[in-house]
């Protein structure tokens, strides 16, 4: 590890296209992009040694993000308003970064402690009515627990312990939002749009489309 | 037209990958005004063509045109082309989602024979009509160039023109070549004329067979040349290096800055039809690969650096360009490849000054496994060139290598296969010999066999390729030949190679075979899971060609050959001596080193070697 090392926390977005890139993806972009601005970055010592870069909890492909977050130590203080221009400058606008500021070192890491993820998906199906996707995620909530195939294994989340909060749903015609914070710990993380597209298994309403938001990132106490 | 990025979103959330498709990455170039826009095609997928260097050379060269947009088109991987066939969307380019067929000109890299079937994979997801005959004034002009140009008569009937040889400057003029004649109100067939005048370009329809062998003719009255000689850059620090490439999102092969330090190599492996065609060499200064290099990386945010050629360790000032290098990256976690590798101490030595360390594999290729078959191909290395460079890298604590062999070069018999097995054996024992007796755990040593090709415009065009039945009981000698233990042994498919060897030596004759193959459900054959030889022979028998007699006949030495008609500059009277020097085995030095060998490239095409530290040594 480099002697000195600042802990620079950056708060990013991954939207538009860029939603479609997956957590590998978009981090290999975040540390290229800091390669980019000539800031000097701490590197870690070893057979290998690499940029010290380390992100939060990963989304997946297609899910976007508007505050998704990195840990940068750099080797040279710079002022944090200074180092947010100039990643901004290099990178990619769906990945823009909209903070940056220095964290002191004896914090958790960005996965420890951020555990909530508050989402937003966006569900467009003209032919749906009123009040029946509220309903259905409800009914599916209410069940305690989902079970989904992923990469050909069956995994089943506890609802009680992964939606702390429930679900709610925001509906305008043709367009229902349902609101949800997930909590992620070592059972995984339960992707919202599972859960959303079990309720819309049950209103037979499978083919409408939907959009994923992660919102915001907050720890458990928070 | 109107940008279609809406009718592919859609699909997106379905498909495997869907960073292939979205654009957006850093150094993309977007020209949404530009009067004349070419669409640039890799016949694979993304993750294959974005490690393409005639694709980042050539996007680089003429978006710097005043009023030129360039844009990439990668082949949609066959989730992702179902999708759009069942949507009604279009090919389109990545930049401005544009349909690839409102292009002024598609412009298609061949960099080997089976991405033929992609090629019109391609063209029809565009809807552009596959025949270049079929093709009018309001279609996309269709022009192919790289390796697999120099044998253009499979794809001929499919495309309107071939640029033979070095793009950076031909482009220019074929590009300037179509404003003109378009702005000067010609028809296609205009067009077409006025391309075939622009040194280094076939206009496949000026020709026709010539009627006395395998070769065409220009038609009479055409204008076109008997024999179109390829375009070759006379100094390569005159032309633009790309300065900050497309860097790209997902994990795509040579994920890396690339700095080509030299073109041409001229060891003069007889097989090797890079070594033939991309004569001579021209090394780039010290200074330039080294501003370069540094710039590519400070812009694109890479990782890693390459420093390509055919022949990397041979650059006059190769010593300093990585001293230079490791002094301006120390600290910066950035990694420096060599991609290919002398077998002899000074490539060890080289792999050190950029490996610090020996994390690395080391990969040489020593071909065959007799001094006997090695002096046929011309393969200056001896057995004590490899022990000693084993020795050293092992002593030095490298702890993985690859070695590349060919089976069923010309002359070959069962001895020198067994040659191969006994090679390695001895390696294997060097390597241990050296090697802590607590670190032999981690040893690797990989030993790769492909199956020999002959390829158009090398001393061993006229030879004949084996058949499928001789090739198998080749590798169940080599097999039973090789170390029981320690080794890593990996095959090319034979079948795979039989293809391609038919597609490397035919004419016209392989189009509708090509297009069957593409409706029978080819495509991605240059992929082993994809790739079906049945689905080949019956697209052969359907066009009544037999591909054993196309690979596995000999040739005569004088006889018009499909290529005969494009010239890399090598003449044909010096393939044919390198034959029978082949055949007597004698070598030839290589003209870098030890003076002029009368190959002909240079007095042809008018440039000379260019070596930046003034000699090799």
């Amino acid at each position: 590890m480099a002697d000195a090392a600042f802990r620079l926390r950056v708060t990013y977005g991954k939207t538009g296209r860029l939603r479609f890139l997956s957590h590998l993806e978009v981090a290999h972009a975040c540390e290229r992009a800091v390669r980019r601005t000539g800031l000097g970055y701490a590197v870690t010592q070893g057979f290998n040694p690499r940029m010290r870069i380390a992100f939060g909890p990963a989304l997946p492909v297609g899910s976007a993000g508007v505050a998704e977050a990195y840990d940068l130590w750099l080797s040279r203080l710079v002022p944090a308003a200074e180092a947010l221009e100039m990643v901004l400058v290099a990178t990619p606008a769906g990945l823009a970064p909209v903070d940056a500021r220095y964290v002191s070192d004896k914090e958790p890491s960005l996965t420890a402690a951020l555990t909530l993820g508050e989402y937003e998906v966006v569900v467009e199906d003209p032919g749906m009515g009123p009040g029946r996707l509220a309903e259905a995620l409800a009914d599916v909530v209410g069940s305690g627990s989902l079970t989904i195939e992923h990469k050909g294994a069956m995994k089943a989340y506890d609802l009680a312990v992964c939606l702390p909060e429930g679900a709610q749903v925001g509906e305008e015609p043709g367009r229902a939002t349902a609101r949800m914070v997930v909590h992620m710990g070592p059972w995984g993380s339960l992707r919202p749009e599972a859960l959303v597209r079990e309720a819309l298994g049950r209103m037979d309403a499978r083919s409408a489309s939907m959009t994923v938001t992660r919102v915001a990132l907050r720890p458990m106490e928070g | 037209m109107t940008a279609r990025w809406e009718q592919v979103e859609p699909l997106l959330a379905n498909i495997e990958r869907p960073a292939r498709y979205i654009d957006s990455e850093f150094g993309a170039l977007h020209r949404p005004d530009a009067a004349y826009r070419v669409a640039l095609l890799y016949p694979d997928t993304y993750e294959l063509g974005m490690a393409n260097q005639a694709i980042a050379i050539l996007y680089d060269a003429l978006n710097a045109i005043d009023g030129v947009a360039a844009e990439r088109v990668f082949v949609p991987a066959p989730d992702m082309a179902a999708a759009m066939r069942g949507a009604g969307a279009p090919l389109l380019t990545l930049e401005s989602a544009l349909p690839v067929s409102s292009c002024d000109l598609l412009g298609i890299t061949l960099p080997y024979e089976l991405t033929c079937t992609n090629v019109l994979e391609a063209l029809d997801l565009a809807g552009i009509p596959l025949y270049a005959a079929d093709r009018g004034s309001g279609h996309a002009l269709i022009v192919g160039g790289g390796p697999c140009a120099f044998d253009p008569e499979p794809l001929a009937p499919f495309f309107d023109a071939f640029l033979i040889g070095e793009g950076e400057e031909a482009v220019l003029d074929i590009v300037a070549t179509h404003r003109a004649a378009v702005a000067g109100g010609l028809d296609r067939s205009g067009v077409l004329a006025a391309l075939a005048r622009v040194p280094g370009v076939y206009v496949p329809s000026l020709y026709e067979p010539a009627g006395d062998g395998l070769g065409v003719r220009p038609r009479a009255g055409s204008g076109a040349p008997v024999e179109v000689v390829k375009r070759v850059v006379r100094d390569l620090d005159e032309v633009r290096s790309p300065a900050c490439p497309v860097v790209p999102y997902m994990d795509v092969v040579h994920d890396r800055a690339t700095i080509e330090v030299l073109r041409g190599c001229t060891r003069g492996c007889r097989f090797c039809q890079a070594g033939m065609v991309y004569r001579p060499v021209r090394e780039r200064t010290a200074d330039s690969v080294v501003r370069d290099a540094l710039g590519q990386l400070r812009c694109t945010g890479q990782e890693e650096l390459s420093l390509s050629s055919l022949s990397t360790t041979d650059h006059s000032q190769i010593e300093e360009i990585l001293r230079r290098l490791g002094a301006a990256l120390r600290g910066r976690a950035v990694t420096v490849g060599l991609p290919s590798l002398r077998v002899d101490a000074f490539g060890v030595a080289m792999a050190r000054l950029v490996g610090e360390g020996a994390r690395g594999g080391l990969t040489f290729a020593p071909e065959a496994g007799t001094q006997r078959m090695r002096d046929v191909i011309n393969k200056n290395v001896t057995e004590d060139d490899l022990f000693d460079t084993v020795r050293t890298a092992f002593d030095g604590g490298w702890r993985r290598l690859k070695l590349y062999f060919m089976l069923g070069l010309p002359t070959e018999t069962d001895d020198d296969i067994r040659g191969i097995g006994a090679l390695v054996s001895k390696v294997l024992h060097i390597a241990r010999e050296a090697t802590p007796p607590a670190q032999r755990g981690g040893m690797r040593i990989a030993v790769s066999v492909s199956t020999f090709v002959p390829k158009a415009h090398t001393p061993f065009q006229w030879e004949p390729q084996l058949t499928l039945e001789e090739v198998r009981h080749r590798q169940s000698v080599l097999r039973e030949s090789m170390p029981r233990k320690g080794v890593e042994l990996h095959w090319h498919d034979a079948e795979v190679s039989l293809i391609e060897g038919a597609l490397a030596r035919g004419g016209r004759e392989l189009a509708p075979v090509i297009e069957h193959a593409w409706r029978a459900g080819g495509g991605f054959d240059a992929w082993t899971e994809r790739f079906s030889l049945s689905r080949w022979l019956e697209a052969f028998a359907a066009a009544g060609v037999d591909p054993v007699a196309l690979a596995s006949t000999p040739r005569e030495v004088g006889t018009p050959q499909p290529w005969s008609h494009i010239s890399s500059g090598v003449s044909e009277a010096y393939l044919a001596l390198e034959r029978e020097r082949a055949l007597s085995g004698e070598s030839t030095p290589d003209c870098s080193f030890d003076g002029c060998t009368d190959c002909g490239a240079c007095p042809q095409l008018g440039v000379d070697i260019v070596l930046a530290g003034g000699a090799r040594g």
